[in-house]
C-alpha cells in the first residue's frame, strides 16, 4: 500500500492533466480551477518543509561535529537572523532586512558569480589548446564570439560581429535544436513510463 | 636568442595561476574606476524590445510585465537592463507591472523600482504596480490565469491592495492588454512564458538574460517566439543607449534651458549619435556601458592569454618533437 497509493495518485492525476490539455470542456476547466486553489494552499507547506529539512541537516552536522560544522552554525544563524529581521521590521526600503540584502547578500552573490571570470581566464590560458582540428575550430569560434560581444570587435572589422552572429545563429542553433529535440523525446518517453507505472524510481527505495 | 624566447614561453606555460588572477582583476577594476568612452552598437533584438515597449507610450490599455527570475549573483548583468527598461517606461508614461517567483528576487525587484523611480513623479497603483513575490509552485497557474483575468490571477499587489481597486487596472484585463512580458533570468525561466503566455494566449515575450544563457535563447528569437532579447551586459548597454538617445532626449528651449524632448526610434539617429560617459550625470544610468569597458578589456585579456598559451604549447611541442 505504501507504494501503490502514491503510484495510483500519480497515474490518475497524470492522465487527468493530459486529458485537461486536450479537452476544453467546462468540467475540465472547473477541475483546473479547483486544482489551482489546492496548489495555492499547498505551496506554503513546501517552504516549511524546506526550512525543516535545512534545520535537520545542519543541526545534525553541528551535533556530530562533522568537518566544517562551523559553517552550519553560520547558515542557521543567518537563516534565523534574516528571517527575524524581516518579520520584525518588514522588508520595505530602509528596513534592516533591505540593509542586509544590499550589504551582505548582494555583494556575496556578485562575488560568487564574478569568480567565473577568473576561472575562465585561467582555464583559457592553461587548457584551451589547438591540439586537434576540432579544438582549433572551437578556439577560433570562441575568439570571434568574444570579440563580437564587445565594441572593439566592430572596430577591428565589421566581419567580426557578422561572423559572431552567424556562429550563434547557424551552427549554435543547429546543435541546440538537436539537443532540444533529443531532450523533448526523452521527456515524452520518461513521462509515458511514469504515467504507465513503468518508471518508479522517483518514489525512492531502489527497484 | 631563439633559446631565450623559447625559455620565456616555457616559463609562461608554467605561470602560477595567481598572476593570471591578478591581471584579470586589474583588467576589470581599472576600467570600472576610470571609465572611458566606447561606442555602443545597438543590435536588432534590443531594438525590437525598445520599439515594442515604446509603442505602448501614453496608452492606458497597454502594459508591460517585468518578471524578475534571478538572484543577486547575476545582478551585475541583469540589474542595469531592468533599470533601463523601467526608466523607459516611466519616461514615456508606459504602464508597467513587476512580479517575481523566487524569494531572492523580491529585494532586487524593489531595489530596481526604487532606483528607476528617482527623478520621476510616478505613483504606485497609477503608473506602475508591483505584484510582489508569488511562490514558484503557483507560477504556471498564475501565468495561465493571467490569460483570462490578471486581477483574479494575482488579486492583491505587494502593498496588499486589491488589484480591481487600482486605477492602473481600469483598462487592463489580460494578455491582450498586458501585451509584453520581459523575463529577466540567468536560467531558462523565459521558456515557461513562451510555453504558456505566448503559445496559449499569443502574448509577446522578450528575455533579458545573462550572456551565458543568451545562446540558448537564439532558437526562440529566430522562430519569432521571442520578440526581442537583451543578452548580458552588452544588451543592457544597448538598451541604456536607446533610452538616452530617444526616451530621455533633451533639447534646449528658447532660453537655452534643456527640456525633455522624447523622440521616436530611428536607425539614422542612433548611427549619428555619440554620447560621452561624462555627459550622463547619474552613474546608475550608465552602469552597463561602464561595465562594457571592463568586459572589453577582460575579453581582450582572455584572448591574449589563449594566444600566449597556444604559442607556448606549440613551441614546447616542437622542442619535444626535435628531441624525439
Amino acid at each position: 500500500m505504501k507504494r501503490q497509493i502514491p503510484l495510483l495518485i500519480v497515474i490518475i492525476l497524470g492522465f487527468i492533466f493530459v486529458i485537461h490539455v486536450f479537452v476544453p470542456h467546462k468540467a475540465s476547466a472547473d477541475f483546473y480551477d479547483w486544482y489551482q486553489t489546492w496548489i495555492k494552499a499547498i505551496s506554503p507547506f513546501m517552504v516549511l518543509l524546506g526550512i525543516m529539512s535545512l534545520f535537520m541537516v545542519h543541526s545534525t552536522k553541528i551535533k556530530r561535529k562533522v568537518p566544517n560544522w562551523q559553517y552550519s552554525v553560520i547558515t542557521l544563524a543567518s537563516l534565523i537572523g534574516t528571517g527575524a529581521v524581516g518579520f520584525i521590521w518588514g522588508t520595505q526600503a530602509g528596513t534592516p532586512f533591505m540593509w542586509l540584502f544590499k550589504n551582505v547578500q548582494m555583494p556575496m552573490g556578485a562575488t560568487m558569480f564574478s569568480l567565473l571570470a577568473f576561472y575562465i581566464a585561467s582555464a583559457a590560458y592553461k587548457a584551451f589548446r589547438a591540439r586537434s582540428a576540432e579544438a582549433t575550430v572551437l578556439l577560433i569560434a570562441a575568439i570571434i564570439v568574444m570579440l563580437g560581444q564587445v565594441p572593439i570587435g566592430i572596430k577591428i572589422s565589421k566581419l567580426i560581429p557578422e561572423t559572431s552572429n552567424w556562429i550563434l545563429n547557424v551552427p549554435n542553433l543547429a546543435a541546440k535544436r538537436g539537443i532540444a529535440m533529443g531532450v523533448g523525446l526523452g521527456m515524452t518517453a520518461t513521462s509515458l513510463k511514469i504515467l504507465l507505472g513503468i518508471e518508479r524510481t522517483y518514489m525512492g527505495g531502489g527497484k | 636568442m631563439a633559446d631565450k624566447k623559447m625559455n620565456f614561453f616555457e616559463k609562461m606555460q608554467a605561470l602560477d595561476r595567481r598572476y593570471i588572477y591578478l591581471v584579470v582583476a586589474l583588467a576589470i577594476i581599472i576600467p570600472l574606476l576610470v571609465p572611458f568612452n566606447s561606442r555602443t552598437y545597438v543590435t536588432e533584438p534590443t531594438e525590437n524590445i525598445y520599439k515594442k515597449i515604446d509603442s505602448f507610450t501614453g496608452r492606458n490599455d497597454r502594459a508591460v510585465l517585468l518578471c524578475f527570475d534571478h538572484d543577486a549573483s547575476t545582478m551585475a548583468e541583469l540589474f542595469p537592463m531592468e533599470v533601463a527598461i523601467l526608466r523607459h517606461c516611466f519616461e514615456r508614461d508606459i504602464q508597467v507591472f513587476t512580479i517575481c517567483f523566487i524569494p531572492a528576487a523580491k529585494p532586487l525587484m524593489d531595489y530596481a523600482l526604487q532606483t528607476a523611480k528617482e527623478g520621476y513623479e510616478v505613483q504606485s497603483g497609477i503608473d506602475y504596480v508591483n505584484f510582489g513575490y508569488r511562490p514558484w509552485a503557483i507560477r504556471i497557474p498564475i501565468m495561465l490565469k493571467m490569460g483570462d483575468d490578471i486581477s483574479e490571477a494575482v488579486e492583491y499587489d505587494d502593498e496588499g491592495r486589491k488589484l480591481t481597486n487600482l486605477p492602473i487596472m481600469k483598462e487592463i484585463m489580460n494578455y491582450n492588454e498586458m501585451n509584453l512580458i520581459v523575463d529577466f533570468a540567468g536560467s531558462a525561466a523565459v521558456l515557461s512564458w513562451i510555453t504558456y503566455a505566448r503559445a496559449k494566449f499569443g502574448a509577446n515575450v522578450a528575455a533579458g538574460v545573462t550572456a551565458v544563457m543568451a545562446a540558448d535563447n537564439y532558437i526562440y528569437l529566430q522562430t519569432g517566439q521571442l520578440t526581442g532579447m537583451l543578452g548580458g551586459l552588452k544588451g543592457a548597454a544597448e538598451y541604456e543607449k536607446l533610452v538616452d538617445v530617444f526616451a530621455c532626449h533633451m533639447e534646449p528651449d528658447e532660453n537655452g534651458v534643456m527640456q525633455p524632448a522624447p523622440r521616436d526610434f530611428s536607425k539614422e539617429i542612433i548611427k549619428n549619435t555619440w554620447i560621452k560617459m561624462s555627459d550622463i550625470k547619474n552613474r546608475m544610468h550608465k552602469t552597463a556601458r561602464i561595465g562594457m569597458n571592463a568586459q572589453t578589456v577582460a575579453h581582450l585579456m582572455i584572448i591574449v592569454f589563449i594566444i600566449l598559451g597556444n604559442i607556448g604549447y606549440f613551441i614546447s611541442k616542437r622542442k619535444k618533437d626535435k628531441v624525439n
